[in-house]
């Protein structure tokens, strides 16, 4: 099955995108753990024709010559998903989107490179209130928004929302910078 | 993440986050029902201390599966609630009327002989009166048609000796709606499938699948029937069992497992809805499709909630969406409120009405030439409900293919 955009996450930041690619004529499917945080959201996406694969996950990743080719899903077994860009959106801890043990941070469907402290002391503060520096942690991205796989940059790949290190609106109540992340994806993609 | 956990159903990884009580149908319409996260993984916690934590109101989960399709963690809220009334429930019997709504191929094998006289009875006021009253089956239902001539003697009769001489061959679980109440679907299936050059096989002995079955109680009547399913469909003629049944393949895929606790692993994936299963022969190129150049129609496309947990509602939309001449306009995300036979009981009547409200009045709105759906309690539900005829997307199919090209492409 052939799309121009499949974008993995359907929270608010990849159904932004979902949204805004899907109105500007490019055929789209959200893959999404669960549906209705964003339910409203998605719906819209699939009234003009975007597809939502929810309470799925991917179980496959194919990538060649620095190219995310196709991607398969639990629910869709054996059909292969393969698309021109591909977003990823899927959050941090809460979400999945970024997954830890005692030692280490890691990104659990490509290994993306995370940015994280080493010192596991410096990754919390005492005073539950204060900030939090674990929630900085997160992918880290070039200028263009391409994630990378122990260094090497995957081209159709784009990384958005709460899941890029830095970016994190939990504490604050603000998704304007998440918003921000999508909005430059949807450029870069639309102006292909 | 089920290795990880110690109990069953991922009832560890829920978060309490409440987005199972925001898309629960029964929730909305009736304050008697505790929601699925109390009466899932919440209840759970206290039912592990004690038994006496049951809570009857338990019988009123649709089984949906909307809760678990919208959970982020992958709880299976409705497994939870489901295996919750076998293991705490202690009122173990089965109403007679539950028997008999559940029993559909028993019904089914009762009543074919006398299906004109037995339509006939069954639409007079008088006895949906006497129904009501003594059997509590709500008198405002209309009650499903049964076919005089079941699916499986019209296969035998018409179609089965012409299957062999087909390229590829595939099996057939048609379920009891098929044989007892709509065999012109199984003809249609038949029909799509020939033109794509597979020859059809029935399964040596199905029985019904049993989901009507566990939504009553019967668990052990359920587990035999699973027992006897796994067995043919293990011995099943080429390597995939089609159905075109949402309830049924859901049933078979997971709930055998992870309800009746029956090891299916063996069948699971070889167990496909026929629109999956074209789906992909489509895009490997595998088979052409060659619609009627006249084909036209405007349908509303009803996603079943089975349909929406197996994840396949987008090789419908794709299929359809290949018919030159239908315009295919998507509803919005509900539940009909039928639920297999929750909606025929007397009791339950009001409420099932009242969850499916928003679909009829949608499908009103939109009023279009027929619904399309896969799920056969649905096509009675907004049969009974609405002005609109529900077509099977297979049914769709049929009509929309022009089949001697078809067939004459995938020679």
């Amino acid at each position: 099955m052939k799309f121009d955009v499949i974008i993995i996450g359907g929270g608010h930041a990849g159904s932004r995108v979902a949204c805004g690619l899907q109105d500007s004529g490019l055929k789209c499917a959200v893959i999404t753990s669960g549906r209705s945080i964003h339910g409203s959201t998605l719906a819209q996406f699939e009234k003009k024709g975007g597809m939502v694969l929810a309470d799925d996950e991917i179980t496959n990743t194919c990538i060649q010559d620095s190219k995310l080719v196709s991607v398969k899903t639990e629910k869709l077994g054996d059909v292969v998903l393969e698309a021109a860009n591909f977003v990823i959106a899927t959050g941090k801890f809460f979400s999945k989107g970024l997954v830890s043990d005692m030692k280490k941070v890691w990104e659990p469907i490509f290994g993306l490179d995370v940015e994280y402290s080493e010192d596991r002391t410096t990754w919390y503060t005492d005073n539950f209130a204060d900030h939090q520096p674990f929630l900085d942690f997160g992918v880290k991205v070039d200028e263009t928004s391409k994630p990378s796989i122990e260094g090497k940059t995957v081209n159709n790949l784009y990384a958005v929302g709460e899941l890029l290190a830095g970016v994190s609106c939990a504490e604050k109540d603000d998704l304007a910078a998440v918003d921000a992340t999508a909005d430059k994806v949807i450029d870069i993609i639309k102006a292909q | 993440m089920q290795e990880i956990n110690i109990s069953e159903h991922n009832f560890e990884q829920c978060q309490k986050c409440g987005i199972c009580n925001d898309v629960c149908p029964m929730l909305a319409a009736n304050p008697a029902y505790p929601g699925p996260k109390q009466a899932g993984p919440d209840g759970e916690r206290y039912r592990l201390k004690d038994k006496e934590f049951y809570d009857y109101a338990l019988k009123y989960c649709l089984n949906c599966k909307r809760c678990e399709v919208a959970c982020p963690s992958g709880v299976k809220v409705p497994d939870i609630i489901q295996s919750a009334r076998e293991k705490y429930n202690t009122h173990k019997s089965v109403k007679l009327r539950d028997m008999m709504l559940a029993s559909t191929d028993l019904m089914g094998t009762m009543v074919r002989p006398v299906a004109p006289i037995a339509n006939t009875v069954l639409g007079w006021g008088i006895t949906k009166s006497v129904l009501d009253g003594v059997m509590a089956i709500d008198h405002r239902r209309t009650f499903p048609k049964y076919s005089g001539e079941g699916f499986e003697k019209w296969f035998k009769k018409k179609a089965a000796a012409s299957q062999a001489s087909f390229k590829h061959q595939i099996s057939y679980f048609h379920g009891c709606y098929v044989n007892y109440n709509y065999p012109q679907l199984g003809k249609d299936f038949v029909t799509v499938m020939n033109a794509l050059g597979y020859g059809v096989n029935l399964l040596d002995g199905e029985k019904c699948c049993g989901v009507a079955m566990v939504s009553a109680g019967m668990f052990d009547k359920a587990r035999k029937n699973a027992e006897n399913n796994i067995k043919v469909i293990s011995e099943a003629k080429g390597d995939k069992v089609l159905t075109t049944s949402t309830s049924c393949t859901l049933m078979m895929r997971d709930e055998y497992k992870e309800v009746l606790g029956m090891d299916n692993s063996s069948v699971r994936d070889s167990i496909v809805l026929a629109l999956k299963f074209i789906y992909e022969l489509v895009d490997q190129k595998k088979v052409k499709l060659v619609f009627k150049k006249d084909y036209k129609a405007r349908a509303a496309y009803h996603v079943p909630c089975h349909m929406e947990k197996l994840g396949w509602s987008i090789f419908t939309r794709e299929l359809l969406g290949m018919i030159p001449g239908l315009e295919l306009i998507l509803l919005d995300s509900n539940c009909c409120g039928i639920s297999g036979t929750f909606g025929f009981k007397k009791e339950n009547y009001e409420i099932s009405q009242k969850i499916g409200k928003p679909l009829f009045d949608q499908i009103e709105a939109v009023n279009p030439d027929f619904v399309a759906c896969e799920c056969e309690t649905c096509k009675w539900q907004i049969e009974m409900s609405t002005k609109s005829k529900v077509k099977n997307p297979i049914s769709i199919l049929a009509e929309a293919l022009d089949l001697e090209a078809t067939a004459e492409a995938n020679k």
